[in-house]
């Protein structure tokens, strides 16, 4: 969409041109037609440079104080991280539960009725729903050299 | 020892590690703080605040990334937290620098009557003012550390530098 020529946008504009600002905003040509026959944009214009010339003019003042002390007396105990167990991971827990499945359809006399039947379904749509969410952070974005 | 390093120590509770980023970043976050705050006391809490709590979210640090830009997040937050608590200072009594260093062929009065109008303009206004002129920050390193797209910090820098004039 483009943008609507006021003062206020081309003083944006023609600031941002002077920061070197890679921003969307108008058209070179618009904003140096506008300041041409604007007095007002050109006066805004010349009290911001020199207030941005003044402000590149300074620096920062410097704080020598060293925190280490406070900062220190105020850390918490350190968290021990508990070790993940790895049969923990999804793709186990799945591979876990297919070969119990299978165990138990060796005893057929053991059968524990028809939703049994249904294990296997709701195992593969527990694997899509997990890999739909890229475990592995796959990038499908990547493209072979000469693709 | 670098940053990835002292970071993964960190994790792990060597309070030794940690002391290598807090020396090494205090003196930035400072500046910074005080930018925004406005006081060196109250920056000097509020990162105080935003180390201990960088400790204890290192465990969520991409070590991919570069720690300052990340904690500068935690640091502009608890900054802001502290501004919302504490009470505007009456400009004109202020008789010392702190955002500013003292520079050469100005006068100590004119850098006191900057120092007083950037103190007059809201945190955000300081902040992004400050990142831009004092540290040099583009546009795009400004929307990137503000979370901001950069037609935004056009438009703020626009009114900022409007403001202080």
């Amino acid at each position: 969409m483009k943008k609507e020529v006021t003062c206020e946008n081309v003083c944006m504009a023609a600031m941002a041109r002077a920061d070197s600002a890679q921003t969307a905003a108008l058209p070179p040509a618009e904003i140096e037609a506008h300041l041409a026959r604007c007095a007002h944009c050109r006066r805004e214009m010349a009290q911001l440079e020199a207030v941005s010339t003044l402000l590149d003019a300074q620096e920062r003042s410097l704080h020598s104080e060293n925190l280490w002390a406070e900062i220190e007396n105020r850390l918490p105990a350190p968290a021990v991280a508990r070790e993940k167990l790895p049969v923990s991971h999804p793709l186990i827990l799945l591979g876990l539960s297919l070969v119990a499945y299978r165990l138990v359809e060796l005893f057929p006399d053991r059968s524990p009725g028809w939703w049994f039947k249904l294990v296997p379904l709701l195992l593969a749509v527990a694997a899509f729903v997990y890999l739909r969410e890229n475990p592995f952070k796959i990038n499908a974005e990547l493209r072979l050299e000469g693709e | 020892m670098d940053d990835p390093a002292a970071i993964q120590n960190s994790r792990a509770g060597d309070r030794e590690a940690f002391r290598h980023l807090v020396e090494r970043y205090q003196r930035e976050a400072v500046g910074h703080a005080v930018a925004i705050l406005g006081n060196r006391e109250d920056a000097l809490d509020a990162v105080q605040e935003a180390f201990i709590d960088a400790f204890q979210a290192l465990d969520r640090f991409d070590l991919s990334r570069r720690f300052y830009p990340w904690f500068y997040t935690i640091l502009r937050n608890c900054c802001y937290k502290l501004a919302a608590s504490r009470k505007k200072r009456e400009t004109s009594s202020i008789d010392k620098l702190e955002i500013l260093a003292p520079a050469p062929g100005v006068t100590s009065e004119e850098m006191l009557l900057l120092e007083r109008a950037l103190l007059e303009l809201s945190p955000q206004e300081r902040e992004l003012l400050t990142l831009k002129h004092l540290d040099g920050l583009s546009y795009e390193e400004l929307a990137e550390r503000l979370d901001v797209p950069q037609g935004t910090v056009m438009s703020r820098l626009y009114h900022a530098r409007k403001h202080l004039r």
